[in-house]
């Protein structure tokens, strides 16, 4: 070891800028890895087990009354209704886009929503209330009691307005998972509410149908049978487990689950010929050294370890601070995806990718010490000692 | 010697002695190759899908809206206002004097097995449709007829969801045959099913458009087109130039990963200029003793400066050239789907893009060990080993 530090320290400058350079590949290596897990959670996280249920035929509404005639199909342990009534974009912070009114089966039919039964209690006695999720209430500086306002259209209330005032009634966990019908900026309201407020064209309608089954490997029979019985319904009605959704519309959009393992491996082929020159010049400054201590007994075998121990220290080192600074990256990414900047699943650095980013190290430094290595152990001791 | 002289001599004799240190040149050019390559590889998405959506005729271009449904797949526009609109001034006519305007929507067909809802989508046009869409030809099979259950397919979405003359789609009604396959210049459409618009309409049992998409005599004739329909009182409509309805749209789907793109090329930059300075310490360290002859035989410290700059400067543009050069070999033109089919473009802009990204890094890099090098004391720099 003496040997090896005295060969890193040797150039100290260098040596802490090529640390520099390997430590932000590694950092963007361990991000990326982190935001494929992040993807790859997400689409884990949406049950197989669930599943959407909305109009086939481009109609945007369906009748709540479904609910109960979908309820009586073999294999549903729950339907709920949810509807989403959006409003312009508008500068002031207390103005809302898309509200999600639920209705109350909502509770056994997507129970991983996180609300918990006094939240639903709290919806239920106060029609007016509405609650966010981490990300909605950040983007809106909401905090517990503000009043809110939409002015949606379509969406227009009994008496003739399209303004509606919500009053916030607390704060919700963004839910997990992915897909059309996801979102981690979601407002949740009560969807009685809305019904009985709204104008009489609009009441008993939703946009989409939560059908929770009872075992996962009934899913997708439930949701042919669903489609079969509905087939000739006006209107007629579409279904899809949520996690193929979830599938689906990760393909549909711009793949950042497979994007993000190509530009860490462009991070990393960017940082071996930086390692590999390095470790080249180390060997060939260092030629007489290596002579000396083959000429005092070292054997090849030890030779090797110590170039490649020499080529493996920086990228190690890189490796654990890469994986230090990646979730100060992550969390930014993570505040910039509340902001709605960047539209990301929540993005934690994980252990497995500092397991990757070392294993990575452990490649890079390999690969970096063969070619020195090769030309070192083809020359002459004597050469070397000469430094020819 | 002038100074300009002297930057130029002591440029050439540093790039000539490039040739020896080859190797660290190479770790700079395939740094900024990464660099540069990522960097123009997503961006060629963005870029892509702009140009499907933004075409150069949309400049003279608008859409009518029902206010307050400025999306495609609304149906408020009413069909008895479609007349009002068309009498607007400033709508370009064609030579038998009807305007050049077609109202239009997009709707939503049930996914194909495998695909997400919404990704196969059908877009009702009426006659002026073809004539807004100069570059429209049928490749396969014949035009949708009106007033039967006909369709035909673009070029884009055949090949996404496997689709062909002869293939039948469900519409409300029931199923609808498809009878053409056509190509429009890599417009977004050919992403699409097209149909009569009335005949879809009456199959999807809801009466209104989107919009009404309008060629105007010419960009000038936008704000009072404009005008005339927000204040006529008979209408309620709201009226956008076409070029700015693409931008909303194609900022809708990238400008999350625009700036996911430009995060991770900064990232990869700050990489590079950290291996830049390494370098280049190391370029001014061999040569030293060549600096000091220079010094010695009276160049100044600025053209020694200079050309450790330069030569990083020129490195960091080879390395951005062969990035840019592998980006364009393996992605532009190549198709992608984001809610429809687009060409993957590494275009000009990108390579002036990346060429400017890895000079800037470069340059930055190679700052710290210009100022060394111009600061070597002659006496001391001829000693060297």
């Amino acid at each position: 070891m003496p040997v090896v530090w005295s060969a890193l320290w040797r150039n100290r400058a260098e040596s802490v800028l090529t640390l520099l350079a390997l430590s932000v590949a590694f950092a963007l290596f361990s991000v990326m890895i982190a935001i494929n897990a992040a993807y790859e959670r997400a689409i884990d996280d949406t049950r197989i087990d669930r599943l959407i249920v909305s109009c086939a035929f481009d109609c945007g509404t369906i009748p709540l009354s479904y609910r109960e005639q979908l309820a009586r199909i073999d294999g549903v342990s729950a339907v709920g209704g949810e509807l989403w009534v959006g409003g312009g974009k508008d500068t002031n912070e207390h103005h809302l886009t898309t509200v999600t009114f639920m209705d109350e089966g909502m509770r056994s039919a997507w129970p991983e929503l996180p609300m918990t039964p006094a939240d639903w209690r709290a919806l239920d006695i106060s029609p007016t209330g509405i609650f966010l999720t981490r990300t909605a209430a950040a983007r809106r500086n909401a905090r517990i009691g503000d009043t809110m306002t939409m002015n949606a259209t379509p969406g227009t209330g009994t008496d003739g307005s399209g303004t509606w005032f919500f009053t916030v009634l607390g704060f919700i966990a963004d839910p997990k998972g992915w897909g059309q019908q996801w979102s981690p900026d979601m407002i949740v309201g009560n969807l009685r509410y809305f019904q009985n407020s709204g104008n009489a064209d609009e009441r008993g309608l939703v946009n989409y149908l939560r059908v929770a089954v009872d075992r996962p490997e009934h899913a997708r029979a439930v949701c042919r049978e669903i489609e079969v019985r509905f087939t000739n319904a006006t209107p007629a009605l579409s279904c899809v487990p949520a996690k193929e959704n979830a599938e689906e519309q990760m393909d549909a959009n711009i793949n950042m689950r497979q994007i993000s393992l190509a530009i860490a491996a462009a991070g990393l082929f960017m940082i071996l010929f930086l390692c590999a020159n390095g470790t080249a010049e180390s060997v060939r400054e260092r030629l007489s050294e290596f002579g000396i201590l083959q000429a005092i007994g070292f054997a090849n075998g030890r030779i090797a370890w110590l170039v490649v121990l020499e080529a493996a220290a920086p990228t190690i080192l890189a490796a654990l601070i890469g994986s230090a600074v990646a979730p100060v990256v992550c969390m930014i990414l993570s505040h910039l995806a509340i902001k709605g900047v960047i539209n990301l699943p929540a993005v934690r650095a994980s252990p497995v990718a500092l397991g990757w980013a070392l294993a990575a190290a452990l490649l890079i430094a390999l690969l970096s010490a063969v070619a020195p290595l090769y030309r070192l152990l083809r020359t002459d001791v004597a050469m070397m000692i000469a430094r020819r | 010697m002038s100074e300009l002289r002297q930057i130029a001599a002591v440029c050439v004799v540093g790039i000539g002695t490039l040739r020896d240190r080859y190797v660290p040149a190479l770790v700079i050019v395939v740094g900024m190759a990464c660099v540069v390559g990522v960097l123009t590889s997503m961006l060629s998405v963005t870029d892509g899908l702009t140009r499907a959506y933004l075409r150069t005729e949309d400049a003279a271009r608008a859409i009518v809206w029902a206010d307050g449904a400025r999306f495609d797949q609304s149906r408020s526009l009413k069909p008895d206002v479609i007349g009002t609109i068309l009498d607007a001034p400033g709508i370009a006519r064609e030579a038998d004097g009807v305007p050049l305007a077609d109202p239009e929507f997009l709707m939503w067909l049930p996914p194909v097995e495998g695909f997400a809802a919404g990704s196969l989508q059908l877009r009702g046009i009426g006659p002026a449709g073809l004539a807004l869409r100069p570059a429209f030809r049928i490749v396969a099979g014949h035009m949708f007829g009106t007033g039967t259950r006909e369709l035909a397919v673009g070029v884009g979405a055949a090949r996404k969801f496997g689709l062909h003359v002869g293939s039948e789609v469900r519409l409300r009604d029931g199923k609808w045959r498809i009878v053409g396959v056509f190509s429009c210049g890599a417009d977004i459409i050919e992403s699409y099913l097209v149909g009569d618009a009335p005949t879809v309409m009456t199959a999807r049992r809801s009466p209104g458009f989107a919009q009404v998409i309008v060629q105007l005599v010419d960009t000038q004739a936008y704000p009072g087109f404009q005008k005339w329909l927000m204040e006529n009182p008979a209408i309620d409509v709201s009226v956008e130039r076409k070029a700015d309805y693409d931008l909303r749209v194609v900022g809708a789907d990238t400008s999350f990963f625009t700036r996911m793109s430009y995060i991770i090329g900064a990232m990869m930059a700050l990489g590079a200029l950290f291996g830049v300075v390494k370098i280049m310490y190391g370029a001014v360290r061999a040569r030293t003793r060549e600096i000091g002859t220079l010094r010695a035989i009276g160049f100044g410290s600025t053209p020694v400066a200079l050309s450790v700059l330069l030569e990083a400067a020129l490195l960091g543009a080879v390395g951005a050239v062969v990035g840019a050069a592998i980006a364009w070999l393996i992605f532009d033109g190549r198709e992608m789907w984001v809610w429809g089919a687009f060409k993957l473009h590494v275009s000009p802009h990108l390579w002036l893009l990346g060429l400017a990204w890895a000079i800037i890094t470069s340059l930055l890099g190679g700052l710290a060990p210009a100022l060394r090098a111009g600061r070597l004391p002659p006496s001391e720099a001829l000693r060297a080993e």
